[in-house]
């Protein structure tokens, strides 16, 4: 069985030995390259082509948003997780919006980054449940204070099914086969839900789903 | 400066303000009065000169007109008593001797007449002419006792002999008196002419002096006001000099307070916390090796990993305070929104950010200035002013960045209350030639807005 290869990016050294420590315990992980910032990160992502990189998010020089966009716009086929401190949405968006598909909190990195690592190989999002925990709490509290509706009830059972595919990174032609529905059907769909929500974009999207943990 | 030497500095300059007033009240005082006193004399002279000239004209020509008075009535006496005593040879006696001494006392009567402010000469001369009006009286009492025989005969003796020469005597006297009187008055005239003169010397004098006076005053008065402007402006420009360097200070001072805490941030979180970090994931290892049968040890390391792990969560939450790294990790305003929903969660108030057009490229300076003014504004209006909503907008112009930070709890008064809070604020702002203003009556919430140019003062944000 061929190794999912991994470049490990953090700007401490301590934190990159715990990490390959954890990940090289595993038989189908192989950890190909370590970076100390994120500029490091860039150029050995392009030599090195892993499959998975395990970035922090706040690193000297270029921080980690900014690596991992570059990153995964220059090689889509390299999924990034993002390791963070922070819990918070802004933090969560931000890191979607570079196309990260994994977003790990270090306090839990221990405990979650083997499933993480194998979920975002796997094509899948991968998003620690403390994350979707704050980001729910913020969302119930909000509309506990401001008297709004839930626009998630808003949706229809059929429009839930499809949120659901695409935060899992499905793209409309995957859905409209899976569901057996005519392309175009999916993007009007697709187009209610966003407008039903409020969103802007697929990171908005994932962040929403995330956020009632329809994903993980 | 010690408050006593400020003070005794203050009567030093109090007092000489005084001299200088008293001095300028004397000089312009003594300067007024000269002025008005040349005028004064002026007229009260002119006024003099006038009345005695008057009176000399008056004086003169009265005596002239009683001498001319005498001298016509001589006159008309002397024809008309030729004319009685020659009634008897001509042809139209019209004499009648009533007449004639009415004359005689016409003639007296302008002596009478004659002013009385006499000279001695003038006395003496019209004492003579008494006696001789007073002779003619006599003489005509006894012409009229002769008839008209003794008349015929003696007519032509007397008028010869005595009429003649009296009548010559009396008009000679009158000759000398008007020349006496023409000599007095060139005289008097003269005089008149000499305190003239005598005037016009004092008043030229009196006017020289005061216009000497006049522009010394006013060289001294101007010396005096040109030290004064250039002390004036030489106090200005160092108050100036004075006011840009505690600004230059205190912005030091903020500049040194905020990498203080980026230091500290930074030396606990990326020192102390990734260690904690790092050392929770050893603990994680220690634990898998560790086999489950050993519950003892387990429970130990489960309770070093709950230690560490609230270690790791203080050390981040002072971290965060000190210095956030959301404004390096993510830009502006999703740190505002992490900042609005860090206090949603922490307190009652719900903030809502609305940003517009905010670029991402902001100076590190504007960038914390603004968060730190957010961040204080709704600490305020969360712990102080116990607000439920509170909202936060960023607007970027082509110039320059306004923020405003509004909340509906108690409100103040701003013009009384002013918390080092707000003054911190005011100082973040002005220092990067912002302006910055609160909006605030209480009961009604309170706004804090700020406009922040997008190109701050280089002088004072980049001192070495």
């Amino acid at each position: 069985m061929r190794k999912i290869r991994i470049l490990l990016a953090d700007d401490h050294k301590l934190i990159r030995g715990g990490l390959r420590l954890l990940v090289e315990q595993q038989a189908d992980l192989n950890v190909v390259g370590e970076a100390n910032d994120g500029r490091e990160a860039v150029s050995l992502a392009r030599s090195l082509k892993p499959d998975v990189v395990v970035m922090d998010i706040g690193m000297p020089s270029l921080n980690g948003v900014e690596a991992a966009l570059q990153i995964t716009q220059a090689n889509p086929d390299i999924s990034v997780v993002m390791l963070s401190m922070h819990s918070d949405e802004s933090y969560v968006l931000r890191a979607l919006k570079s196309g990260a598909k994994g977003y790990l909190l270090k306090d839990s990195a221990e405990s979650d980054l083997i499933r993480a690592v194998h979920a975002v190989a796997e094509g899948k999002s991968f998003f620690s449940p403390a994350v979707s925990k704050v980001l729910l709490d913020d969302y119930v509290r909000k509309l506990k204070r401001s008297g709004a509706e839930d626009a998630y009830d808003l949706l229809t059972p059929r429009e839930r099914e499809i949120l659901q595919l695409i935060a899992e990174g499905k793209s409309n032609k995957d859905v409209a086969s899976l569901l057996n529905l005519s392309v175009y059907t999916v993007e009007t769909h697709r187009s209610n839900i966003m407008e039903k929500l409020n969103l802007r974009g697929i990171p908005e999207l994932i962040l929403f789903a995330v956020r009632r943990g329809i994903i993980s | 400066m010690p408050a006593s030497a400020a003070s005794s500095l203050d009567s030093q300059s109090k007092e000489h303000a005084r001299k200088v007033r008293a001095l300028l009240f004397v000089s312009f005082g003594w300067l007024l009065t000269l002025l008005i006193g040349a005028g004064v004399d002026a007229l009260f002279s002119l006024r003099q000169l006038d009345t005695v000239e008057q009176q000399v004209s008056r004086r003169f020509s009265a005596r002239s007109q009683a001498l001319s008075t005498i001298v016509v009535s001589v006159h008309v006496y002397d024809d008309q008593l030729e004319h009685f005593l020659l009634q008897d040879q001509l042809p139209a006696p019209n004499s009648n001797p009533n007449m004639i001494a009415k004359k005689i006392a016409e003639i007296r009567d302008a002596l009478l007449r004659f002013p009385p402010d006499q000279f001695p000469e003038e006395q003496v001369l019209l004492a003579e002419m008494q006696n001789l009006l007073s002779d003619q009286q006599n003489s005509f009492a006894t012409i009229l006792t002769w008839d008209p025989e003794a008349r015929q005969q003696r007519a032509q003796q007397f008028i010869g002999e005595q009429l003649l020469p009296w009548r010559a005597r009396i008009l000679e006297i009158s000759q000398q008196i008007s020349s006496v009187d023409g000599d007095r008055l060139a005289d008097e005239n003269l005089a008149l002419a000499l305190r003239f003169q005598s005037m016009e010397d004092r008043l030229v004098w009196l006017v020289a002096l005061a216009l000497i006076a006049g522009v010394l005053m006013s060289l001294i008065c101007g010396w005096y006001i040109l030290r004064l402007e250039r002390q004036g402006r030489q106090r200005y420009q160092a108050l100036a000099r004075s006011r840009l360097e505690l600004e230059a200070l205190s912005a030091r001072l903020v500049q040194a307070q905020e990498e203080e805490r980026r230091s500290i941030s930074r030396e606990l979180h990326d020192e102390v916390g990734q260690s904690l970090g790092a050392l929770l994931v050893e603990v994680g290892q220690l634990s898998k090796l560790v086999p489950s049968e050993d519950r003892v040890t387990q429970v130990q390391i489960t309770h070093i990993k709950s230690v560490a792990e609230s270690a790791v969560k203080s050390i981040r939450d002072i971290a965060l305070l000190l210095r956030p790294p959301m404004l390096d990790d993510l830009g502006l305003v999703p740190a505002l929104e992490w900042q609005a929903r860090e206090i949603s969660r922490r307190s009652d108030m719900e903030v809502e950010v609305h940003s517009q057009s905010v670029s991402e490229d902001l100076g590190d300076e504007t960038k914390v200035t603004i968060y730190r003014l957010v961040q204080e504004a709704l600490n305020n209006a969360a712990t102080h002013a116990s607000a439920k909503n509170a909202m936060v907008t960023v607007v970027q112009g082509p110039d320059k960045i306004t923020v405003g930070v509004a909340d509906d709890g108690d409100g103040f008064d701003p013009g009384r209350k002013r918390g080092m809070g707000i003054l911190g604020m005011e100082e973040r702002v002005r220092r990067l030639g912002g302006a910055f203003t609160i909006q605030s009556t209480p009961g009604k919430g309170a706004t804090v807005t700020a406009e922040l140019p997008l190109r701050p003062v280089e002088s004072l944000v980049n001192q070495p």
